[in-house]
């Protein structure tokens, strides 16, 4: 048994062997993390794990007991969408938006550490994340967007 | 007819009144309500996997009824609620039910205008619909829609010869939208398939064939019955499935199954199928025939042959397949991320026996498709393992499940020999296309020529396919696109001609010069003969009504082609939301440069070797170009598809601009493979 903190709460998880983006689905419920290749090559099911991007379905319930997980659910503050989040809309950066939660977590994951990233550092970050529908330019965009607007001052 | 409770004015029709149309189309069903509260629904039996189809919908009505944008919801592809449709393929949606759609909410402005006039007892033609509420043209404020609709339940015909509002008077109409859902996607709230979880449902893992065609001869279910978690070990015909309570349950149940499979020999591998198209070719049907080709040949200066070719490619949307069943007594649910939910509840009423109406079936958001979501098996499995289960049961595909069962679009081989003058002018026109598979339909389309060449005969052949052949964006649309427009700028280069000019000196159709004329102006495209050594393609096509150019630069270092910039020119008639209509046709340019530069399925008998995102390489955020896009249409011409035609001229253009910067004739795909 260990225990799991997902966007602040506390989860249960019986068996430290359970595939982590198994557990977020369907013993956690947050449907918004995606299943789309099981096998680590599409950034569907990315996740913040103490600030930095994982891919769930490659990790187990155990290997990341000790860390605060974030999903696409819980990075809204206060009915407040996150910066990304607003900026995705903002660029029509979604079309089916299956890849969309996980473009978003990886964006996060990025601004976390590099508040103003290049064209290039973007395109790296989101090397693993595949769109099929093809929103490469308006999610490029869309992060450029939210980093100007995270680095505004406050007010 | 539909169960919605709410009270209001509902606007009905059928689908269909022709003759020989299905039953299910001639009833009549709800297309646009306004309800009491004021808010407007309107009613579609499309779905939406990514093509922005909800929010054009929502223009559309919220226009024709001068509501605002927000006020109008959108319900989809749920059997139980929505008009009855064929499948959303084909670009159809806005060219058709987006008509029939605004045809209901003007009909509806048009009852609340005799409501109101009724009401304030004041002749109809002096009162104004505006922003949810009828007026007086000379000013006053009127009446709302809900205290119109308040306490009333009132059912009226769709009138078709209800006023459809002007293009110079729409205020929402041909304007940039985001799209209505975006919320719901940004957020994680939207459910698709694969998110779909019921009470009481059961994790199924269902086994697998190893190839296409295999058979199950030998099966011992001991060790996997007694796996962890697991309710059942279901065998129901060809259908095997471990069900358990947990996913991981059941896949390690499943693993643990002991089958053995009869695959036949393998007869052909990747390497094999441009011979084997050839050796296979039947059914020759001619899509266009112009003049007598044997003048043509003999009046021309030159005459060119070439071959083409391009090899399986795979849809490979994001989502995989999923579906959730229940059953309650003898009635079916099934929840299904299918292109066609009509169609799949026709299926699963077939199979089990049952009539329509006892089954619903709803297709919730979509993870993309481009095709392949019309043929469904998810569905019918769900389905039978719920009926032996006694419980509701979900089947999820895998990626490896998705790609190795997901159809295909077709390989496909052209024979093109052209005769033309010195001069440029194209007088004999000889196209013969070899797609994969017995699917005519899927090579026929986009296959006739739309240059004006006197002697002309284009023939499309069905062939042997070790793998199942089926729908993909534009169908064969852009796999016969791209041999034509290859062989063209090969034209181009025999006569030392520019690839635009000599285009234009064998396109007279307006709206062809147009597009193509603006997509290289934008584009800034400077004539030079061919090959220019500066790595500029340019390429045209036609699909579905509507009219693309594109104009692309490339460069080629190290053995891999480099898609720097795209401008596509679109003419798709009115445009209800320019930027979903910009959207879907970078969604088409990423998607064709996929095919054009590495995308490959490959196959040893009918097994997919490319059945995961690290062996099948779609284009990723590094691999996608700057992409103008160039809105050319009228708005008084009738809209025609906006998601399939950009796919149709890209892998050509791209062709063309490589061969354009190496001076090497790229005839086949995917163009990485060859430079290497
Ligand atoms: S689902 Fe985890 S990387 Fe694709
Ligand atoms: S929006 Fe469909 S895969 Fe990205």
């Amino acid at each position: 048994m260990v225990a799991l903190r997902i966007n602040g709460t506390t989860y249960e998880a019986p068996d430290p062997g359970r595939n982590l983006l198994s557990f977020i689905r369907f013993d956690a419920g947050l449907t918004g993390t995606k299943y789309a290749c099981g096998e680590g090559e599409c950034g569907a099911c990315t996740v913040l794990v103490d600030g930095g991007s994982l891919r769930a379905c490659q990790a187990t319930v155990g290997a990341v007991a000790d860390g605060e997980i974030t999903t696409i659910e819980g990075i809204a503050r206060g009915g407040e969408l996150h910066a990304v989040q607003q900026a995705f809309i903002d660029a029509s950066a979604t079309q089916c938006g299956y890849c969309t939660p996980g473009f978003i977590m990886s964006a996060v994951a990025l601004l976390g550490r590099q508040p103003r990233p290049t064209d290039e550092q973007i395109l790296d970050a989101l090397a693993l994340n595949i769109c099929r529908c093809g929103a490469y330019q308006r999610i490029v965009r869309a992060v450029h967007e939210a980093a100007a607007r995270m680095s505004e001052p406050a007010g | 007819m539909n169960e919605a409770p709410e009270h209001g004015l509902h606007i009905v029709g059928p689908v269909a009144t022709t003759p020989g149309a299905p039953p299910a189309a001639t009833r009549p069903s709800r297309w646009v309500s306004v309800l009491a509260d004021g808010s407007v629904v309107a009613y579609a039996g499309k779905v939406e996997f990514g093509q922005g189809i909800r929010t054009g919908f929502a223009i559309e009505v919220a226009d024709e009824l001068r509501v605002p944008l927000e006020r109008v919801r959108v319900v989809l592809g749920d059997t139980a609620l929505v008009p009855w449709d064929m499948g959303t393929f084909g670009s159809q949606s806005t060219a058709r039910t987006g008509l029939q759609l605004r045809r209901a909410a003007a009909t509806a402005r048009e009852a609340l205008l005799e409501m109101a006039a009724d009401r304030l007892d004041l002749p109809a033609d002096t009162l104004i619909a505006r922003g949810g509420r009828i007026a007086p043209a000379g000013g006053g404020r009127g009446v709302a829609y809900e205290e119109l609709v308040a306490g009333t339940e009132q059912e009226r015909d769709v009138d078709d010869a209800a006023l459809l509002t002007r293009a110079d008077e729409f205020s929402i109409m041909g304007r940039d939208h985001a799209r209505c859902d975006a919320l719901e996607r940004v957020t994680g709230r939207a459910i698709f398939a694969q998110d779909t979880v019921i009470d009481g449902m059961l994790f199924a893992a269902v086994l697998r064939a190893p190839s296409h065609g295999a058979t199950l001869s030998a099966l011992d279910v001991t060790a996997a019955e007694r796996m962890p978690g697991v309710a059942a070990v279901v065998r129901d015909g060809d259908l095997v499935a471990a069900l358990a309570d947990t996913d991981e349950h059941a896949e390690a149940a499943a693993a643990a199954l002991q089958a053995t499979w009869d695959e036949a020999p393998a007869t052909a591998s990747t390497l094999d199928l441009p011979e084997l198209l050839l050796r296979s070719a039947r059914d020759a049907f001619v899509t266009q025939e112009a003049g007598a080709l044997d003048d043509g040949f003999r009046t021309a200066d030159a005459v060119l042959e070439g071959q083409y070719y391009v090899p399986y490619v795979s849809n490979a949307p994001m989502e995989p397949r999923a579906a959730v069943a229940r059953w309650d007594g003898d009635r079916l649910t099934v929840w299904a991320g299918t292109q066609r939910p009509f169609g799949i509840r026709t299926e699963l009423a077939q199979r089990f026996g049952l009539e329509e109406d006892a089954v619903r079936v709803i297709a919730p958001e979509i993870g993309g498709g481009f095709g392949s979501k019309s043929p469904y098996p998810a569905a019918h499995e769900a389905a039978r393992l719920a009926r032996v289960a006694g419980r509701p049961v979900r089947v999820a595909y895998s990626r490896l499940d998705e790609m190795q069962t997901a159809t295909v679009r077709p390989a496909a081989l052209f024979n093109v020999k052209s005769g033309f003058t010195n001069d440029g002018r194209i007088v004999a026109w000889q196209f013969d296309a070899y797609h994969a598979g017995d699917r005519p339909f899927l090579g026929r389309r986009g296959s006739e020529t739309p240059y004006d060449i006197t002697n002309a005969r284009v023939t499309t052949y069905t062939c042997d396919s070790p793998l199942a052949a089926g729908s993909y964006r534009s169908l064969g649309g852009a796999a016969n696109h791209f041999a034509r427009e290859v062989h063209i700028d090969e034209i181009a280069e025999a006569t030392g001609l520019d690839p635009v000019e000599l285009r234009l000196r064998n396109l007279a159709h307006p709206r062809f010069r147009r597009v193509l004329e603006r997509a290289a102006e934008a584009h800034g495209w400077r004539p030079a003969a061919a090959p220019s050594r500066r790595g500029a393609g340019v390429a045209l096509g036609l699909d579905v009504g509507s009219y693309a150019a594109t104009v692309v630069q490339a460069s080629v270092r190290g053995g891999e082609a480099r898609v720097e910039r795209v401008t596509a020119a679109l003419d798709c008639g009115l445009v209800v939301n320019p930027e979903g209509v910009r959207n879907q046709v970078e969604g088409s340019i990423v998607m064709g440069l996929g095919t054009a530069l590495s995308e490959i399925v490959e196959f040893h008998g009918g097994r997919v070797l490319s059945n995961g995102f690290a062996r099948y390489r779609v284009p990723r955020a590094a691999d996608a170009p700057v992409v103008e896009t160039v809105l050319v249409g009228d708005a008084d011409t009738p809209s025609t598809g906006a998601g399939e035609p950009a796919i149709v001229p890209i892998a050509a253009a791209i062709a063309n601009a490589v061969s354009d910067a190496t001076g090497e004739r790229q005839r086949e795909l995917p163009i990485n493979r060859h430079l290497r």
